[in-house]
Parts: C-alpha cells; sequence; structure tokens
C-alpha cells in the first residue's frame, strides 16, 4: 500500500490538536478491520462491534480511496439489516451505506425504520441531515443541525454545520464553525480531523482561493500521508497554480492504489495538458473503463460523474448524454 | 471485560482504551512493585501505541478513613506519576513492520527508553519497563456473566468459554523499587490509578481505570436507575481525576450505582447488603474510590484483588496485598461480592484461569497469538 512520508507530525505543530501518527493510526485502523472480520466469520460480533465493523470499513475506503471497501461495507450492512429486522444499529448501518452510494430515498426509509425500533434522536438527526443535504434540501438539514447543537456542541455537528455552510456559499459563517469544530475536538484518530480539513480546503478550492485550499489540504496531508481526497485535491491545487510535475507525481501513486476513476481521471488531464498525450491516454483509457462499470453498477452515485468525465479528458459527449 | 471498550469515545478510539489494569508487588523481590496498563483489547499484532497520548499511572499513599459499613479511603500526598510515551514510527523500516520506540519518565525524573515489543525491555536504576504486543491475560465468559447480572441465571449447562481466549493487548510492563524510584517513606498502601490522556497543551483526559468492571458492569447498565436512565455516564466519569471526583456528577454517579448495586444483591434471593443511613448500597463510596489499593510491604499473592476493602468493610486488618495480579479471578471476586457480599457460596463464571496463564518473570505476560482469534 503506497503511503508518503510526513512532512512532520501533526500534534507537534504548536497549537495543533495531538493526534496519532497517520501511519499508525491507518496501521491500527486495518489490524482493527481483520481482527473484527475473523470474529465476524465466527459469528462472535456483537450488534456494535458489527456497526464498528461496518463503519471502519467505510473509514478506510474514504482515506485510501477504495470503493470496493465501500461496497464491501455495504454488503455487510445489506445483510445485516435481512438478519436482525428488530436491530435499529443495523438499519442505522444500512441508511449510512445507502446514502454513500446515492440511494437516499431509500435511506430515510431506513433511518424511520431505525427510529421505530428506538434509535436516539441524536443519531438519526445527523444522519437525516446529511440525506437532506445531498438532495439539496439544506434549509431543512441546516434546522436539524441547529437543533442539534442547541442540545449538545460536539464535533461532528459543528463540523456538519459549517460543511452545510460551505455549500451555500457563506464562507464567514462557515470557516467560523469550522474552527469551532476543530477546537473541540477531544480525541487523538488524526481521520476525523483531517478530513475536516479537507472539506474546508473543497470550500476555498470551490471559491477560488487556491492558498487557502493548499494549506488546508496540507495540514490534513500532515495528519494522515495517505488521505486520498486530501493528496487528490493537493494535485489539483498544484495543477493550477502552474505545477503540474508536482502533480503528477503526487497523482501517479494514487492513481494506482485507488480503484476511484477520478484520481486517473484527474492524472490524465494534467498529463493532457502539458503534451504528455501518450501517457494520457493510458489513465484516460483506465478511468474510462472503471467509470462504465461503475456507472451501470451505481448509477444514481457514478453517472454524473462519469458524465462529466466523458464530457472533459474522456473527450465523448455522446457517453455523457446516454448517461443522462 | 475488565474495561475493555468501556464507553462510546474508547469504541471510536481503542489505541486510548484502557483494558486493564494490574499492581502488585514483585514475585521474588520484595519492596518492588510490578505495575502493569494494558489498552487497545483485541489488538492485532501489528498494533502500535498512539504517539499523541501520555500513557500514565498514578499512584498515591492511601489509608482507611472509615471502616465497617461507613468504609472510606482516605487518599493523601504526594503523588507519583509514570508517564508512558511512544515515538512516530521510524522511517523507511520497510512495508509492515512500523518500528517504535518508548519512554517511561518515573517519578524521580529519570526516564527509561526501549523498544516496543523488546521483550528485555529498558532499564535504569530501580526500574524495569516494557511495552508491547502481548496476549490478553484477562478472562471472563461475557454470555454467563450478562445472564447472571441480567436475569439471576446461575446455573449452566454449557461449558464456559473465555470471551477474550487468544486476544491480544497493547501492554506497558513497569517494575518499581518503591524505595529509590517512589520513595522510602512510601506506603504501605497505595493507590493505583491508569490513565490516557493526550500529549501537549491541555491534557485531555481519555480514560481512566482503577479496579475491573467498574463501568462496564456497574456504572453502564441503566435500566435499573431511575433517575438518570438517558445519560452515558461512562465518558463523564472518564473525565474526572480518580483522586477528586467533581461534585457535578456525583449524585448521577451515586444513583446508578446503588441502582444496579441493590439489584445485583437481590439476584440470589435475599439481601446480604444493608444500606447505609442515607439508603446508599455500602459498596457505592467504596467503589466510587475507584483506585486499585495494593499494600508494596506484602508478599506476592495471586487471589488478593479487593481484599484489602473487604478487610475494612468488616473492620478487620488485611492479610494480603491486594491489588491484583495478571491471574487474578476479578471477576468470580467481584461477582460473589456483589451478590452475597461473600457470604455466600463463591459465585463464578465457570472460569478460574486464563488458557494461557501469566509468568512471574518479566514482562510476564505471554506472547501475542500472531493470527488473533
Amino acid at each position: 500500500m503506497w503511503c508518503p512520508s510526513p512532512a512532520r507530525a501533526g500534534w507537534a505543530i504548536r497549537g495543533e490538536p495531538p493526534t496519532t501518527d497517520g501511519r499508525i493510526a491507518l496501521k491500527n485502523l486495518q489490524a482493527q478491520i481483520a481482527s473484527l472480520e475473523v470474529r465476524a466469520a465466527r459469528g462472535g460480533l456483537s450488534a456494535v462491534s458489527r456497526a464498528g465493523l461496518i463503519e471502519l470499513i467505510a473509514l478506510r475506503g474514504q482515506v485510501l480511496g477504495l470503493i470496493a471497501d465501500y461496497e464491501r461495507a455495504e454488503a455487510l450492512a445489506e445483510r445485516w439489516a435481512l438478519d436482525e429486522r428488530t436491530d435499529s444499529l443495523a438499519f442505522l448501518a444500512r441508511a449510512r451505506m445507502r446514502a454513500t452510494f446515492h440511494r437516499f430515498t431509500d435511506a430515510l426509509a431506513d433511518l424511520a425504520r431505525a427510529e421505530a425500533l428506538g434509535l436516539g434522536r441524536e443519531v438519526l438527526d445527523h444522519e437525516r441531515a446529511g440525506i437532506l443535504q445531498a438532495v439539496g434540501r439544506s434549509d431543512e438539514a441546516t434546522e436539524l443541525l441547529q437543533e442539534a447543537l442547541a442540545r449538545r456542541t460536539s464535533f461532528e455537528t459543528l463540523g456538519a454545520l459549517a460543511g452545510l455552510y460551505a455549500e451555500r456559499g457563506e464562507l464567514a459563517r462557515a470557516e467560523h464553525l469550522f474552527t469551532e469544530s476543530r477546537e473541540c475536538y477531544r480525541r487523538v484518530s488524526p481521520f476525523p480531523l483531517a478530513l475536516l480539513d479537507v472539506r474546508r480546503g473543497q470550500m476555498w478550492l470551490e471559491h477560488g482561493d487556491l492558498r487557502r485550499a493548499r494549506a488546508w489540504f496540507d495540514a490534513a496531508c500532515c495528519r494522515v500521508p495517505c488521505l486520498a481526497p486530501a493528496q487528490g485535491h493537493l494535485a489539483e491545487v498544484e495543477a493550477a497554480m502552474g505545477e503540474p510535475e508536482v502533480a503528477i507525481a503526487r497523482l501517479r501513486p494514487l492513481a494506482i492504489s485507488s480503484d476511484d476513476p477520478a484520481y486517473a481521471g484527474q492524472l490524465a488531464r494534467i498529463l493532457g495538458e502539458i503534451g504528455r498525450v501518450a501517457e494520457a491516454r493510458r489513465w484516460r483509457s483506465l478511468a474510462a473503463a472503471r467509470y462504465e462499470e461503475l456507472a451501470a453498477r451505481y448509477p444514481a452515485a457514478f453517472a454524473e460523474h462519469a458524465a462529466e468525465f466523458w464530457l472533459a479528458v474522456g473527450d465523448d459527449p455522446s457517453r455523457a448524454l446516454d448517461l443522462g | 471485560m475488565a474495561d475493555h471498550f468501556s464507553g462510546p469515545r474508547a469504541l471510536a478510539d481503542p489505541v486510548s482504551d484502557i483494558a486493564d489494569l494490574y499492581a502488585f508487588p514483585h514475585p521474588e523481590r520484595a519492596g518492588c512493585l510490578v505495575l502493569v496498563l494494558d489498552v487497545f483489547p483485541f489488538a492485532a499484532a501489528s498494533a502500535r501505541f498512539s504517539d499523541a497520548i501520555d500513557y500514565r499511572i498514578r499512584l498515591r499513599p492511601v489509608q482507611a478513613a472509615a471502616v465497617g459499613v461507613d468504609t472510606a479511603l482516605a487518599v493523601g500526598e504526594p503523588e507519583y506519576i509514570f508517564h508512558c510515551t511512544f515515538s512516530a514510527p521510524r522511517d523507511g523500516e520497510g512495508s509492515d513492520q512500523l518500528w517504535q520506540e518508548g519512554t517511561c519518565l518515573a517519578p524521580t525524573g529519570e526516564a527509561v527508553s526501549f523498544q516496543v515489543n523488546d521483550e528485555s525491555g529498558g532499564q535504569a536504576s530501580g526500574l524495569r519497563v516494557f511495552a508491547g504486543v502481548r496476549l490478553d491475560p484477562f478472562f471472563i465468559c461475557v454470555p454467563r456473566v450478562q445472564k447472571m447480572l441480567g436475569a439471576g441465571q446461575f446455573e449452566f449447562p454449557e461449558h464456559a468459554v473465555n470471551t477474550i481466549d487468544g486476544r491480544n493487548v497493547l501492554s506497558i510492563v513497569i517494575e518499581a523499587d518503591v524505595a529509590t524510584v517512589v520513595g522510602p517513606n512510601t506506603g504501605p498502601l497505595m493507590a493505583v490509578v491508569a490513565e490516557t490522556v493526550t500529549r501537549g497543551g491541555i491534557g485531555v483526559r481519555l480514560e481512566r481505570m482503577g479496579r475491573p468492571e467498574i463501568k462496564n458492569f456497574i456504572l453502564g447498565p441503566n435500566a435499573h436507575d431511575t433517575v438518570n436512565r438517558d445519560i452515558e455516564l461512562r465518558d463523564l466519569y472518564n473525565d474526572e481525576d480518580a483522586f477528586k471526583l467533581a461534585p457535578h456528577y456525583l449524585g448521577a454517579y451515586r444513583a446508578r450505582l446503588d441502582a444496579n448495586l441493590t439489584f445485583y444483591d437481590g439476584l440470589d434471593g435475599k439481601p446480604d447488603w444493608r444500606p447505609s443511613e442515607g439508603g446508599n448500597h455500602p459498596l457505592t463510596e467504596l467503589l466510587l474510590a475507584d483506585f486499585l489499593v495494593v499494600d508494596v510491604s506484602k508478599p506476592y499473592h495471586e487471589a488478593s484483588f479487593f481484599e484489602i476493602e473487604r478487610a475494612m468493610l468488616q473492620g478487620v486488618p488485611h492479610e494480603t496485598c491486594g491489588g491484583r495480579s495478571l491471574n487474578d479471578d476479578v471477576i468470580d471476586t467481584l461477582l460473589t461480592v456483589m451478590v452475597n457480599g461473600g457470604k455466600g457460596p463463591r459465585i463464578s463464571d465457570g472460569l478460574d484461569h486464563a488458557t494461557v496463564t501469566a509468568s512471574r518473570v518479566f514482562p510476564y505476560l505471554a506472547p501475542p497469538r500472531s493470527d488473533p482469534r
């Protein structure tokens, strides 16, 4: 597994929340998953551990850019909800994974089922807010999260609200909430904090402030060097700032280790822009094949991304129309 | 589990999750105390400590402030702390192994360095330290205990199975010459607590542990609590200083402990514990003083957990070192104390020892399984 060396230990940076070195955290995450899977195979997992396994596999997928992990987590959640019709945690897990694959209506139905089985409001409201945001109902999502914040301040709620305001273009408010969320962090796992920094960087990237975006992606990479979304966005910024070779060097190992075609597509685009046509074509083909596969299997989650690819570096608008 | 998975935060961050704390006199050397802090339950052989955590063991002198039904412990000054911290992994050491170094800072200010998983550990004057992955010595049949404490079932047709059998844990083992490292006039009774605290800055307490199963058996279950059933108390409890509980949540802890201890007392059909004048269970205040109590002047004993506290409750002198050794059957001791106050037959989960017991030789815990069950 590819993993670059960190520039410096996150916790050693003055004023930064101390978190476990990203390499240790990833190693321990891998080991936790392996241990839980062995126990699951022997039928020895409690509901809490089962939910934990699904969540950890999905987290690894997010960290390493592995869609196969999301698929595995989804399969486990689907089977669990089928096997345990009265376990609220099973429906919560399935709701989360269905939302990951953009099956939002099904996810909301699962949350309703979890609620009927007694799952607490705080957890449910968080999940509902995420789905409402995803389907464009941001006012309702904001209301849910504001109510949650009034009940209890938490890193997760502040971060979710920050993401909402970022999406709405309310940058000052989002910045304030990102900072509050960071200051609220009381754990040593580096992943949540690094992912928060990625979201913050995305906000600045979307609004054209490449310097600020770079700073937050860089901060995320310092904490978790292998964090695929941070590495991918950092490469995007580097290319935009006129450093294509740096971006290519960063993207190439990521495009190999990740099964998300976005990185191969991004690499193909940058290579093409600097005239390395043959190499660009190879990565384009890889991305194209993978987009075809994913768009067919998970149209809700990938059709739009695949269409964007075909309209740009994929250079086949007719394919994009087919997906529309 | 003794403190395995003891609260929502622990589940999210296992590297800060304290599984167990042990404190016992050295089996061969008088005046030497052995402290063992286990974290990261169900760890793989490749698990490593967090470089962002101060894994620490705190000791204070302690004595009985009262004995009998109102038994209370008084913790004194000064405090002696062993701080164990770990480095980020070394670069370029191969794709699979992460080499890690550790440092134990003794109360005297002396530091001992060691390589994680090096069985010889590190040594300095009066101090020896090991840290690494070992076989978890704890043993418990969780399904049986759940049925006992949930439904009062005490007869089981099936064979008891150790839920922790074959699992690994990250372990820190400290041998400390009491006179040299802690102080020549220390003890004999010492209160011992383990904590995981974030390094740098303010230092947030992530978890703490004294006696086994306080959080999982006695503080966690909420079905009988008529006062604060909806509150998850364990993370609040973990935030507190074991030697100085703040007043804010004391009432909630008392209500939860009273409710659960009273329920457990009635499981055998007859109450054995007489409530105090205030209506509290006699064990509540004692268990809220949540630390191991070890007599450093007594010899090693493998079945001495809670003996000092029980002697205090009876108003008689204690006979053993108390504390907790690695092979001590603490589950049976706790079950018996809670259900019949020690006045009836020993209540057992069906297990008297782990499949692989700990040894009497440093680093005491058995080598890890490479493929945990």
